[in-house]
């Protein structure tokens, strides 16, 4: 490892670039679904190579290869500055990266139980148990999920960065379908989407105890078939905290990351209403509301040690009292608001570039208790549970989501169940309306394992630490 | 290497894999490919990026147990850890009672899918294409982000049961938004070959829409007839085909064609295909488990057809063949036809706008996510150029609204259709439509 990095270290110089650097990384995955009592589809996948990314005339190239071999390396650097002074052509404003101390550093997650070492048979008779503890008369699906990843990298730069990382995440969940006259309801445990994940050890998914809360599930699935629709107006809404992740996660996550705001992604999923002219004194939310994003932060999906430009992890204030103050930035985008890098680039493998993504984007604790005192100081409102649909337009404004249940709240009580909630509204302005948020006590991560990006596209893990929070006055449905 | 030569390196690595496998069933899919892309923005190249890859996804079967590994090596040590770990993976699981075994090889019909200028175009290739495109935007006074990708690779497919086919293909995709003050515009082109896209021309119709839509007025939300522009109209064929035309959730009960199969799922004027030999679309010869491609009619005048299967999906539903629509055996999605036509009228797209006395024309659609999946409900934002129409004229771009909309009862109200079908990215290949009444639920601030 040492000497292709090296040489490649070497070979850029001498390629004429004025930065550049090296990942060799290899990732492994498994992926263990379980359908009614079964094993329906378990896959492994390994990956292996690296990408030499270069800064010549001002401008990026990148080239990867599987050819995890020094004799490749003179090759693919060619290749990456080939590139890099092709886009040279048409750059008017060459790149100029933030200062940077080079890190000679090794970092590993914490976890108790590396997930590839549990045996499978071990994985799949947990799996197993918990879907054959779902049960209902119009239960047609009862699916159980594990997924495992492990990232190994080694990372250096021209600057002298020395960078060896072990990034270690695991994940599962439950979710029980109910079919019947044509309408088709889903339950999920932790989370949907194949449940709730983070970086760790196999001990988080035992910890969920997904065969105790299989039963609750799968009943809450019949129920919603039985269900009257939520019906439509302007109400008083509290989401859960798998929901709320999710609405941090679009509206929040996505308009913060400095590349999208100065329009480097415009062509794909587009840019962002966060403005630079607006940090450091536009509302986005209520005093309320405070957020922060941090790679630091212990088992969230979204921690490591170091980014994908060698960048330390680290805490980013994001939005304090309801006040927009921060970026999620790089070494490329930071000198354009006057900041050094928030540590945020990350690929999704050896064949791609780095890109800012978003860590663990946290919506920190506020003063209202445990979730149960939110709902009893609550007269008449909406409890939402639990993401089914998300969408978002292209500058993250207008937002509109769907939950897998609603549960009615009337004097400070949960009532009757509905299916089919959705919400919709203008992001600062539903920030805007946030009058109250958990408190520590009820704060837990959720990771979002699924973000995509860029072109080509990339899927990023990330992470986002909500308590329960209240809304006021949001369109609930859809006005026909 | 030459692509015939490439070709039969993969199959001769499939074959030794087939051959050393201790399994009673042996397939492996093999990839070997290259992916450049040059990314712009701001009027200016701001990645460029490519990578040489390659990928194996073996499947065994042990009796009915089942297992599927991948690598990214065609590497002998690296092939014979997936078998080994395929292997592990069957011992652990249960028997799968319908597994029919896997499918025996059939022929398959060449498409010249592959383009050697294409798969050669260099760095400055792609950065002229991309030139072009920009010269448009200045000209217009306007921004182009947007990206040139061009793919070349080969794909094989080898099992113990005699199947061992082949084939390579390139793809270009090319496409731009552009930000002209506060107007933005949209174009894309899509083909086998890159001399077949003109740059200059995408960069234009881009730029021509972003000025147009500058200074956008606020209309509220609710009913309004539209004109749909191929890109929207192919997010909701996509869409509807993630939805309903995949085997496996048709089996399951989960498809809002589950059961329906000859009844009316939506208007008349719907006919939806998939055709993946069809040189209109990015051919393809085989699918992932080696079976030919094939014409499948989904919906014909309305009617719910059929679904795309793979072997097993078939058998399981008591068909003697697939519809050569198998996914690689790693993804639990299992089958998807991927080569989509939709059929086209009598009118083009100047004619729908004039006949609509009061509507909106749509560029193109954003974020689409799934509200209801059995009553096909799709939600999602109008984007890069939307415009008032009022008695048969375009009067004016409008801000951008939210859709929330049952999409088969709203392509049960078509009331016209171009007659140009064009290749859109997905690949699909769809006509310009007029809808009426289609349902706007929210506005915002651009």
């Amino acid at each position: 490892m040492k000497t292709l990095l090296d040489r490649a270290c070497e070979l850029m110089k001498q390629a004429g670039a004025s930065y550049g650097d090296v990942r060799i990384r290899q990732d492994r995955h498994e992926s263990l679904a379980v359908k009614d009592g079964r094993p329906e589809h378990i896959a492994m996948s390994e990956s292996a190579g690296f990408g030499v990314r270069v800064l010549v005339d001002g401008a990026w190239g990148f080239f990867g290869t599987h050819r995890l071999e020094e004799s490749a390396v003179e090759d693919v650097v060619r290749q990456a500055a080939t590139m890099a002074r092709a886009a040279a052509r048409l750059t008017e404003k060459p790149v100029v990266l933030a200062p940077l101390a080079p890190a000679v550093a090794q970092y590993e997650t914490p976890h108790r139980k590396d997930p590839f070492a549990v045996p499978l048979e071990e994985k799949l008779a947990l799996l197993v148990a918990a879907s054959k503890a779902m049960r209902g008369p119009n239960l047609k699906l009862a699916q159980a999920f594990f997924a495992g990843f492990d990232t190994r990298q080694h990372f250096a730069s021209t600057e002298g960065a020395r960078i060896e990382q072990h990034i270690v995440q695991a994940g599962g969940g439950i979710a029980a379908t109910a079919i019947a006259g044509g309408d088709l309801q889903v339950r999920s445990y932790p989370n949907s989407f194949r449940g709730n994940f983070c970086t760790g050890g196999y001990e988080y998914v035992e910890a969920m105890d997904l065969v105790g809360e299989a039963p609750r599930v799968a009943e809450e699935a019949e129920a919603l078939l039985a269900a009257p629709p939520c019906p439509e107006g302007r109400r008083t809404i509290i989401l859960d905290g798998g929901q709320l992740a999710l609405q941090v996660h679009e509206s929040c996550g996505h308009p913060i990351e400095l590349d999208r705001v100065l329009g480097m992604e415009l062509s794909y999923a587009g840019d962002s209403f966060l403005t630079p002219d607006k940090l450091g004194h536009f509302r986005y939310g209520s005093p309320q509301v405070h957020i922060a994003a941090d790679a630091t932060c212990p088992g969230g999906l979204g921690t490591f040690g170091y980014d994908d430009e060698g960048v330390p992890a680290q805490r980013t204030p994001i939005v304090e009292a309801g006040i927009f103050v921060g970026y999620l930035s790089s070494r490329e985008t930071a000198p354009a608001i006057g900041r050094t890098s928030s540590g945020t680039m990350r690929a999704s493998g050896w064949n791609r570039i780095p890109l800012i993504r978003m860590t663990n984007v946290n919506l920190l604790p506020g003063a209202a208790g445990r979730l149960e005192d939110l709902i009893a100081d609550t007269d008449d409102g909406l409890f939402l549970v639990t993401n089914k649909s998300w969408s978002i337009d292209n500058k993250r404004l207008n937002f509109q989501f769907g939950t897998e249940m609603c549960r009615e709240i009337q004097g400070g009580r949960l009532g009757r169940v509905y299916k089919n909630a959705t919400y919709t509204g203008i992001t600062p302005e539903f920030w805007g309306a946030c009058d109250a948020v958990c408190g520590p006590e009820a704060w837990a991560l959720w990771g979002t394992p699924n973000c995509g990006k860029g072109e080509p596209g990339q899927t990023a893990r990330v992470g986002h630490g909500v308590s329960p929070a209240r809304f006021r006055n949001v369109q609930v449905g859809v006005k026909a | 290497m030459n692509t015939a030569e490439r070709e039969a390196r993969l199959l001769e690595i499939g074959r030794r894999v087939v051959q050393t496998s201790p399994a009673d069933e042996t397939e492996v899919l093999l990839a070997d490919g290259r992916d450049f892309l040059t990314r712009f923005a701001g009027n200016q190249i701001h990645q460029n990026v490519g990578a040489e890859e390659v990928w194996a996804v073996v499947r065994v079967a042990a009796g009915r147990r089942l297992g599927v590994a991948t690598a990214s090596s065609l590497q002998p040590g690296a092939l014979d850890t997936a078998v080994a770990s395929a292997m592990a993976i069957a011992r652990a699981s249960e028997g799968e009672k319908d597994w029919p075994g896997l499918p025996k090889p059939r022929t398959t019909k060449k498409v010249g899918a592959y383009d050697e200028a294409t798969a050669e175009a260099s760095a400055d290739a792609r950065a002229d294409f991309a030139a072009a495109i920009i010269a448009a935007a200045r000209k217009k006074r306007a921004e182009a982000a947007g990206a040139v990708e061009i793919e070349e690779g080969s794909l094989a497919v080898v099992s113990s049961t005699g199947v061992a086919v082949a084939s390579s293909d390139t793809r270009v995709q090319a496409h731009t938004v552009m930000a002209c003050g506060d107007g933005s515009g949209y174009a894309e082109g899509v083909s086998a070959r890159l001399a077949d896209l003109d740059a200059r021309r995408i960069g234009q119709q881009a730029a021509l829409k972003a000025a147009r839509s500058r200074k956008p007025e606020a209309v509220p939300a609710g009913r309004y007839d539209v004109v749909l522009e191929p890109a929207a109209v192919a997010e909701w064929v996509q869409h509807l085909s993630y939805l309903a035309f995949g085997g496996k959730d048709f089996d399951e009960g989960r498809s809002p064609f589950s059961g329906r199969l000859g009844q009316k799922v939506t208007g008349e004027q719907v006919t939806i295909w998939d055709n993946a030999l069809d040189r209109r679309t990015l051919p393809q010869s085989f699918d992932y488990e080696g079976m030919p491609k094939q014409r499948l009619t989904l919906i014909e005048r309305g009617i719910a057809k059929a679904v795309g299967t793979n072997h097993f999906r078939a058998r399981r539903m008591k068909k003697r063949r697939s519809t050569g629509s198998a996914l690689p055996a790693s993804s639990g999605y299992e089958c998807l036809p991927l080569h989509l036509f939709m059929k086209g009228g009598d009118s083009n797209l100047g004619q729908l706008i004039r006949d609509t006395k009061r509507g909106l024309l749509v560029t193109r659609f954003h974020y689409t996510n799934i509200l209801d999946p059995m009553k096909t409900v799709l939600t999602g934002m109008t984007r890069d150029g939307t415009f008032l129409v009022e008695n048969g004229e375009v009067v004016g771009p409008v801000k951008n609204l939210r859709y929330t909309e049952n999409v088969l009862e709203a392509l049960g109200r078509i009331d016209g259709l171009s007659r140009r079908l064009t290749l859109v990215r997905g690949p699909c290949v769809v006509p310009a439509l007029r809808v009426r009444e289609v349902q706007f639920t929210g506005t915002t601030e651009f």
